[in-house]
């Protein structure tokens, strides 16, 4: 059992995708089912893997090797460290979450979950793939469904053609789900052959032999190979990411997405982009990583001010949640650039709390947009008084994002921050801590207008609180958060291990090389 | 005797067949003669299995023949993109041309005869014979859509087999000049002699001429402005065979003359061939862009393929030889699933335009996913088989060193999906329009041809290690 539950974990999404396939498009239950069971069993399979996992022994474990394509050296490797570990346990809540959110879909149903399904397994296989090659394959997975998830069951936000170019704007249809969803595709695929540049150069540099990641991060490259390929996968994965100014895909891309795909790319596909230059770019490359370090921290930081300040700014909801995850996103990263125990401890937690924390978001305004018929935050108001429950959940939600104690949210900034003053870049501890603040501002400041005050007023006539199915996804999300902010340490201590276990090479390689500025006058 | 013939086992039977289905087109009334479209699809079958049995090594014709696993390789994809034609053409030749019908399998089988004779050849004359006994039939089908009722539909069908048969002969002719160069310069017709041969200014300009008319053939640019035009006009079905079986015709007489023959003078020649690839890859993928008909868009995508493939000619050594003719075979089963599906859906009109193609998903689910597949096969999306083929092309331009063409390539490619895309949007996200809302109607047989090209595709995809380790034995066979 234990040495299959990997595969089993990123089969089963992938099983009930084919499983639906088989299914006459309008029996809309049994696909429903279907898709559910699919997903919590990936879920149960993630809790199976965290109750064994072995933290005394550490390192890689469940591993299993699949050849698949051996003349290039290229295998089914899946094995879990502890961040694995934490991410699976995300991508199971988030997804079971997700599909007890979209019960309500009735628009070709069968075609969504296949895709919905689909991505998931590529999510999955991302976190537990010890290949490069293969790694890059799930990712692929993972983030090319999103075209048809948005073209197709998107929605268009509310978006004011402004600026000099306010002509190319109404000809683009900036806001639709067709830009969106094409503009997504193209700029993440730009990304893409950004790593598979460097992966190729990875590969060719190690000797041209195998893909094991394992092996590679052995294998020390030569210092000027490092300095140019750790770029290309930081702005390759960083554009999934979010990392500024190659952002602009995700508030369209997740203003236009159906509630269960926004859920999903923010609480989970974007973690890949911020897994993929830790796992890839900083572990292998650890001289690039080191020479690189103040420019991806300084642009991290930039990334959380300029994401707190944008969503301030915004009065469509769902731009309000995504421009919030850009900044979040930028937490995620300026700890991975400190290079510090506590930073990447904070860095992989605030994946995992940023990642419920959005997934409730997202939820939650996807039930308001389908009793509201809009997402225009100043028309609302008043909505408390119909729907409280979706009032506590939402207020609960927007505690976590300002890193209020007591939330998950606030373990992983708190690390963060304690990591960059530590690592001695307080330049960046403070801006971010400025964009902790700016949030708490435009939060609270969305929460009042939508759920307090007077109204709700008459345009929105049909509103009701959540109901049955409804419920469990928000009962689960925001138990979670509760949960794991105050026992942050039922995941905190499988992140530890695994940083524990990669942050030495990385401080060694640290010590030995200057900002890659220098590096590149020397 | 019969040892002599051995490896022309393969290509014996298939013209004992064509004479056979000569015969019986005399026989068979006109309202019967669909069937011969069965026969010709059985003759294919016929071979393409036997090419499993039969033992066709050894040579021929006192060495100018050569049997083994290189035109092995070859006469399996020839036979199956042949099997495929002849299947998915069945009812758009009765309906069409229906008192034309006998003649259209026969050019098949003669344009596939000749392709099946040309990888195994050893010298420049049969090569040559060869390559117009494929290209001449290759002409006379493009125009089968010459006007064929009295409303002057169709018209341009002469158009586009004029287009194709002129600038077919032009480029046999600068190949011919240019081989006869060759021949002056090294005094031997045969690719061991061509290689052993000093170089001198006159074999140079032999050989770019040669590179230029055989250009022409494949469709590389600047040498592809035949391709949309001639696409655009013939019959759809027969589109879906020109643009792929022929293309890898096409590199096998490129890897004959160059890898085996030049291979020793690479450095003259291939600064020539990446400067024609690079032009081949950006004009096929921009050009691509802005095409609103369907079949010149796949047109222009090819253009774009065939770019892909150069990259792995040029680099020329066994191993990136093995990744041209993975690529090959992968675009073959692609290109022509794709083709088949735009004639499902394209039906008796003659311009194939994108909206078309709105609301596919909904009309016929099926045929819309299959589409999908094929688009993002030649978009180069993991697990269909275009991803592995463009992967290992980028692979192999990274270890010769080509690194700027990897990128280049990949960016592209994403250019690529732009326009790929296109035609899923249509099909998946926009309604379809209020007269077309019944699902399409299919033949059995293209059905089947259809299914093929689909398992082939995600077959291949899904498993590509066996098929990549026997691209690479036959490539290492050939640059033995």
């Amino acid at each position: 059992m234990s040495e299959h539950i990997l595969s089993v974990i990123v089969a089963s999404p992938f099983l009930a995708a084919l499983l639906i396939m088989l299914v006459p498009g309008d029996r809309h239950g049994p696909i429903r089912v279907l898709g559910f069971v699919g997903s919590v069993i990936s879920l149960l399979g993630a809790i199976y893997v965290a109750l064994h996992y072995d933290q005394a022994r550490g390192g890689m474990q469940f591993g299993v090797v699949y050849p698949f394509i051996p003349r290039f050296g290229i295998d089914i490797r899946l094995a879990a460290d502890g961040w694995s570990v934490a991410l699976l346990l995300l991508t199971g809540i988030i997804m079971t979450a997700g599909s007890l959110a979209s019960a309500t879909l009735t628009n070709r149903p069968k075609e969504f979950y296949i895709l919905l399904l689909v991505l998931v397994a590529g999510v999955f296989g991302v976190f537990v793939c010890q290949d490069l090659f293969i790694f890059f394959l799930f990712y692929e997975i993972a983030v090319l469904p999103m075209y048809l998830l948005i073209g197709i069951w998107g929605s268009k936000g509310k978006v004011a053609a402004a600026g000099p170019f306010k002509a190319v704007w109404r000809d683009l249809d900036v806001g639709g789900k067709e830009y969106a969803a094409m503009k997504l595709t193209l700029m993440l695929l730009v990304g893409s052959a950004a790593i598979l540049v460097g992966m190729f150069a990875i590969y060719f540099a190690a000797g041209g032999k195998s893909f094991d990641m394992i092996a590679l991060a052995k294998t020390h490259f030569p210092r000027d190979m490092q300095l140019w390929v750790f770029p290309m996968l930081w702005l390759g994965f960083g554009s999934l990411a979010g990392v500024f100014p190659f952002h602009t895909w995700s508030p369209d891309g997740h203003a236009a997405a159906p509630t269960a795909v926004s859920m999903l790319h923010a609480g989970v596909l974007m973690k890949l982009g911020a897994f993929g230059v830790m796992r890839v770019g900083m572990i292998i490359l650890p001289e690039g990583a080191a020479a690189w370090a103040p420019v991806v921290g300084a642009v991290a930081a930039l990334n959380v001010i300029y994401g707190a300040v944008s969503a301030m700014s915004q009065k469509d909801l769902k731009y309000v949640i995504a421009y919030s995850s850009v900044s979040h996103m930028g937490v995620v990263m300026l700890g991975a650039a400190t290079l510090d125990t506590d930073g990447w401890n904070g860095a992989v937690y605030q994946m995992f709390a940023h990642g419920i924390m959005t997934g409730l978001f997202f939820a939650l305004v996807g039930l308001i947009y389908e009793r509201a018929h809009s997402r225009w935050v100043p028309s609302m108001g008043g909505f408390a008084k119909v729907m409280p429950g979706v009032a506590a959940f939402f207020t609960l939600a927007g505690l976590s994002s300002l890193g209020m104690p007591g939330s998950a949210g606030f373990v992983a900034e708190f690390l963060v921050f304690a990591g960059a003053w530590k690592s001695g870049n307080i330049l960046w501890a403070i801006p971010a801590m400025i964009g902790a603040w700016v949030t708490a501002v435009y939060v609270l400041r969305a929460t009042k207008m939508i759920f307090w005050g007077d109204g709700p007023s008459h345009e929105f006539h049909d509103l009701h609180d959540a109901k049955r199915v409804e419920w469990g996804a928000l009962w689960i999300l925001g138990t979670c958060i509760v949960l794991f902010g105050c026992a942050p340490r039922l995941v905190l201590d499988f992140i530890g291990t695994a940083t524990g276990e990669y942050l030495p090479a990385i401080a060694k390689a640290a010590a030995s090389i200057a900002p890659v500025a220098l590096e590149i006058v020397k | 005797m019969s040892a002599d013939l051995q490896p022309l086992m393969l290509d014996a039977l298939l013209t004992g067949g064509l004479l056979l289905l000569l015969i019986a087109d005399l026989f068979i009334k006109d309202e019967g003669k669909a069937v011969l479209a069965d026969l010709t699809a059985l003759l294919f079958g016929g071979l393409f299995a036997a090419s499993f049995f039969l033992d066709t090594s050894g040579t021929a014709f006192s060495g100018a023949y050569v049997g083994g696993a290189w035109p092995l390789f070859f006469k399996r994809l020839f036979f199956g993109a042949g099997l495929l034609t002849a299947l998915a053409s069945r009812g758009f030749v009765a309906e069409r041309f229906p008192r034309r019908q006998g003649e259209f399998y026969l050019l098949l089988g003669a344009c596939v005869l000749g392709m099946s004779l040309l990888p195994g050849a050893q010298n420049l004359i049969l090569l040559l014979v060869a390559f117009e006994l494929m290209g001449l039939p290759l002409s006379l089908m493009a125009a089968y859509a010459k006007t064929e009722d009295a409303k002057g539909q169709d018209r341009d069908g002469a158009e586009g087999g004029l287009k194709l048969y002129v600038v077919g002969a032009a480029s046999t002719g600068i190949t011919v000049f240019g081989l006869s160069l060759v021949f002056g310069m090294t005094g031997s017709l045969e690719f061991t002699g061509l290689a052993a041969a000093p170089s001198s200014p006159l074999l140079t300009l032999g050989m770019f001429l040669t590179l230029a008319g055989m250009s022409f053939k494949i469709g590389a640019v600047p040498f592809h402005m035949w391709v949309p035009d001639t696409y655009q006009a013939a019959p759809t079905p027969f589109v879906a065979f020109l643009s792929s079986a022929p293309k890898a015709a096409g590199f096998a007489a490129l890897a004959a003359v160059f890898l085996r023959g030049f291979g020793g003078a690479a450095e003259a020649w291939v600064p020539a061939v990446l400067t024609v690839t690079t032009l081949t890859l950006v004009v096929g993928n921009l050009m691509a862009i802005p095409q609103s008909n369907v079949k010149r868009l796949l047109a222009f995508s090819g253009v774009a393929h065939i770019g892909y493939m150069l990259i792995a000619l040029a680099i020329g050594d066994a191993e990136a030889t093995g990744v041209l003719l993975f690529y090959l075979a992968g675009y073959t089963v692609t290109n022509i699933g794709a083709f088949l599906v735009v004639n499902a859906v394209g039906g008796r009109d003659a311009d194939v335009e994108i909206p078309l193609f709105n609301g596919l998903s909904r009309r016929s689910p099926g045929l819309a996913a299959c589409l999908l597949i094929f688009l993002l096969s030649l978009a180069g999306i993991p697990f269909v088989v275009g991803f592995w083929a463009k992967l290992y092309v980028f692979l192999e331009a990274w270890r010769a060193g080509l690194w700027w063409l990897t990128l280049l390539g990949a960016l592209l490619a994403v250019v690529g999906l732009w326009y790929y895309l296109q035609i899923a949007y249509a099909a998946y996200i926009r309604a379809p329009a209020d007269d077309r809302t019944q699902p399409v109607r299919l033949d059995p047989r293209t059905r089947l041809a259809v299914a093929v090209c689909l398992i082939a595709v995600v077959g291949m995809g899904a498993w590509p290690a066996p098929f990549i380790t026997n691209a690479l034995d036959a490539a290492a066979v050939f640059l033995k």
